[in-house]
């Protein structure tokens, strides 16, 4: 069976390319894949299944959905939200027609006057703003339909189906690294809270600055790591001045690193700290880095976050008492060293190798699970026709409804 | 209790699996127990027939019979386990091996077209159904336990069957080594008859039947074994005995096998086995130069193995006698105590 395979790919930066560069060697033991070539939306021809990750940025996964509108498949919703790739595939390409539309399906005829007040510059641009309210993931839920949908969490399994979604979901965990053989940056710190990843509002910044200095009071040499670019329109320089942090050694600050600086980083961290609200629907690879080396974990009560068993993570409401939840988290795990529950959930819900079988699984269930199907239901129609049990009879609804138990027939 | 003990048939076909399904429901009825068999014909190929085969079974109804409650189901093997009932208990030989472990190997049946994965994962779909939902599940062995947790996460409780009833002793250590299974390519008789070819001081006596037989006569003829390999077919009870009491050594090694009643069956007559260290379930009573020899998969490595067994019939004596010290402790009273629990 042959699969195309639509994905970024490194050397792009982006958290799904480096996803699939860790999932493909694993999958490609199961099933023969065919990569699409970045950019290059034509139908491959002599694949049985067409496979496309979709997430949010519209450079690294445009000229993917171009592909899944010229040939649906499965698709693999990394995140739930698609405001920002939405706007970019039309906005973004002067189709401003294409964006009112998008609007107008996710939110009626109110969500197109909204679409409006953007495009006119009298709102501010909605994927910036509101994107959460405004998901816009009917048509890539529409172009997944007739082969299924694979996710990585109950909270977009839940989204997609509220949504109207009735096709196939397969809900699939995100794949672990192997934890490579680096040694502890040499970053001290009483404890040594880390936040690693892209910094933007969404990753709670400035609750943690807050609750930083507050646990400063308690744990006098403390200090926190800041790793990881930082969003455009978000101000890290002006909440440090705010918390009195600018310039302090307490606070340590790496910019984008590469892989084997992230890891020796993490290791030198006692908490690592990964809180997220507005959820777009993401997981997070660095959540799943600092459960691989077993660092304690703090994370917001919330999405993908939440579904974390509660012996790996120490989860902090959003909103109120938030920070106050925050300080005692970090003070309860600034002492609590390394954590065996979390290796092991990792090791056992998030094994690649696991994770690629099921990818495998979806992948033949959703190329020959249909005609499997009618094979088997032609079989018994045929014989229960042969001795004059006609199809809509109460024993062949019967039979229909064990076959849906037995997992044969849908 | 009313208990239907559920296994499929092969018509024409008589196994371990058949044996065993047979001696279960007669130990229950020895223990006072209202036992049936209940059997349905199967045939697995080609295509989607695996499925609608194995769907048969879900739509039989054995919530009772005759009026009268079934209080318990034992399924055996795939695909009578996806039996409905609302206190079944499944005693698992094997699963759809094919669908499994043997899948992309020679003995495997699905292959690369869409359909054929897709009916492969449905075989799992429905496995995962029928197995989750039992009320306790027992596998014959751990290698069929590991199988279990590695192909669907599901957990087994080990517990090795006993082996059929038959009149074992031990009148002498002779001088041939005794295969008894069915021919077919999994079995593996073909590496011991290559064995025999390397070393003229071995002879052997192969009992049982199967499609691979006339591919193994042609090989022992290739490898001029006329006189020192002798093909019985199938035997009756009392000849088997027989064969068990006079061999030197009892030859077991399928590839990855089950369990097998073969090796106990051995051990009760006082002989070792001799198995190879890929045969799967056998090397969890085998254990080399204690109740048999463990050796490579290979003519030259087995030729080695069944010539110091010549050479040293003390050491088959004794090997064999520590078997039967552990066949002994398999008892039918306590698997059952086990089952019905």
């Amino acid at each position: 069976m042959r699969v195309g395979y639509y994905s970024p790919l490194p050397p792009e930066r982006s958290g799904i390319a480096d996803y699939s560069a860790l999932l493909l060697p694993e999958l490609e033991r199961r099933v023969e894949i065919v990569l699409a070539r970045h950019g290059r939306t034509k139908p491959q021809r002599d694949t049985d299944l067409a496979v496309y990750h979709v997430g949010n940025d519209p450079v690294a996964h445009g000229w993917i959905v171009e592909a899944l509108r010229r040939r649906p498949g499965v698709v693999v919703l990394h995140e739930f939200v698609l405001h920002h790739l939405v706007a970019g595939l039309t906005v973004g390409r002067r189709d401003a027609a294409g964006y009112l539309d998008a609007m107008e399906r996710d939110s009626g005829v109110v969500g197109r006057m909204l679409a409006h007040g953007v495009l006119d510059n009298r709102l501010p641009p909605l994927w910036e703003t509101r994107p959460e309210d405004f998901p816009l993931a009917g048509e890539i839920l529409d172009l997944a339909r007739e082969h299924g949908l694979i996710v990585h969490s109950r909270h977009v399994e839940e989204r997609a189906r509220a949504a109207g979604f009735d096709g196939r979901i397969w809900r699939i965990a995100h794949p672990a690294w192997r934890p490579p053989a680096v040694a502890p940056a040499g970053i001290e710190g009483e404890p040594l809270v880390g936040c690693l990843g892209h910094l933007n509002p969404s990753k709670r910044i400035p609750q943690l600055l807050e609750a930083f200095v507050r646990l400063r009071e308690r744990f006098p040499a403390a200090r926190l790591l800041l790793v990881g670019s930082t969003a455009a329109r978000f101000d890290l320089d002006g909440w440090l001045a705010r918390f009195d942090l600018t310039g302090d050694p307490a606070l340590v600050r790496e910019p984008y690193v590469e892989e084997t600086r992230l890891w020796s980083l993490m290791q030198a961290c006692d908490v690592c700290v990964s809180l997220r609200a507005p959820t777009m629907g993401e997981t997070s690879g660095s959540v799943i880095r600092a459960l691989s080396l077993g660092r304690p974990l703090v994370v917001s009560d919330i999405g993908w976050f939440a579904e974390l068993p509660d012996d790996v993570a120490v989860k902090v409401p959003v909103g109120e008492g938030e920070v106050d939840a925050l300080v005692d988290a970090l003070a309860r795990l600034a002492r609590g060293g390394e954590s065996s529950a979390a290796k092991e959930y990792v090791e056992r819900a998030h094994d690649v190798g696991r994770v690629a079988e099921q990818f495998a699984a979806a992948f033949e269930e959703a190329a020959g699970g249909e005609a499997v199907r009618d094979a088997v239901l032609s079989d018994v129609a045929r014989a229960a026709s042969e001795v004059g049990i006609p199809a809509d009879s109460p024993e062949l609804t019967e039979v229909g409804r064990r076959l849906r138990e037995a997992g044969v027939g849908e | 209790m009313r208990i239907a003990v559920c296994a499929p048939q092969v018509p024409f076909v008589r196994g371990g699996a058949e044996i065993f399904a047979d001696d279960l429901v007669g130990e229950l009825r020895a223990r006072e127990h209202e036992a049936e068999l209940v059997t349905m014909p199967f045939k697995w190929y080609p295509g989607t027939r695996v499925l609608t085969q194995a769907f048969l079974w879900r739509l039989l109804d054995l919530d009772e019979a005759d009026g009268r409650a079934i209080d318990l189901v034992i399924a055996t093997k795939f695909p009578s386990y996806a039996v409905r009932h609302r206190n079944k208990v499944v005693w698992l030989l094997h699963q759809f091996r094919q669908a499994y472990d043997l899948d992309r190997t020679e003995l495997g049946q699905f292959g690369e077209s869409a359909d054929d994965r897709a009916t492969r994962r449905a075989v799992h779909r429905l496995d995962k159904v029928a197995l989750g939902e039992a009320r306790k599940v027992f596998a014959t062995s751990r290698n069929v336990a590991d199988r279990l947790e590695r192909g669907l996460g599901l957990a087994a409780e080990v517990m090795p069957h006993p082996p059929q009833s038959l009149d074992y002793r031990c009148e002498a250590y002779g001088d041939f080594i005794l295969s008894v299974n069915r021919l077919d390519r999994a079995k593996r008789i073909d590496l011991l008859l290559e064995a025999l070819a390397g070393n003229p001081a071995l002879r052997c006596v192969v009992v049982g039947e199967g499609p691979d037989r006339a591919r193994l006569e042609q090989l022992a003829a290739g490898h001029g074994l006329d006189g020192r390999a002798e093909f019985t077919g199938r035997v009756d009870d009392d000849a088997l005995a027989r064969l068990y009491a006079r061999c030197l050594a009892v030859y077991y090694a399928p590839v990855d096998e089950d369990f097998g009643m073969v090796p106990y069956e051995a051990f009760l007559s006082e002989k070792p086995v001799v198995t190879t260290s890929d045969a799967g379930g056998p090397l969890e009573v085998v254990t080399d130069r204690r109740t048999g020899l463990v050796c490579e998969p290979a003519p030259a490595a087995l030729a080695a193995a069944c010539a110091h067994l010549v050479e040293h019939r003390d050491d088959a004596r004794e090997w064999g006698r520590s078997g039967k010290r552990l066949a002994e402790q398999v008892s039918w009273d306590a698997t059952i105590d086990r089952l019905l629990s």
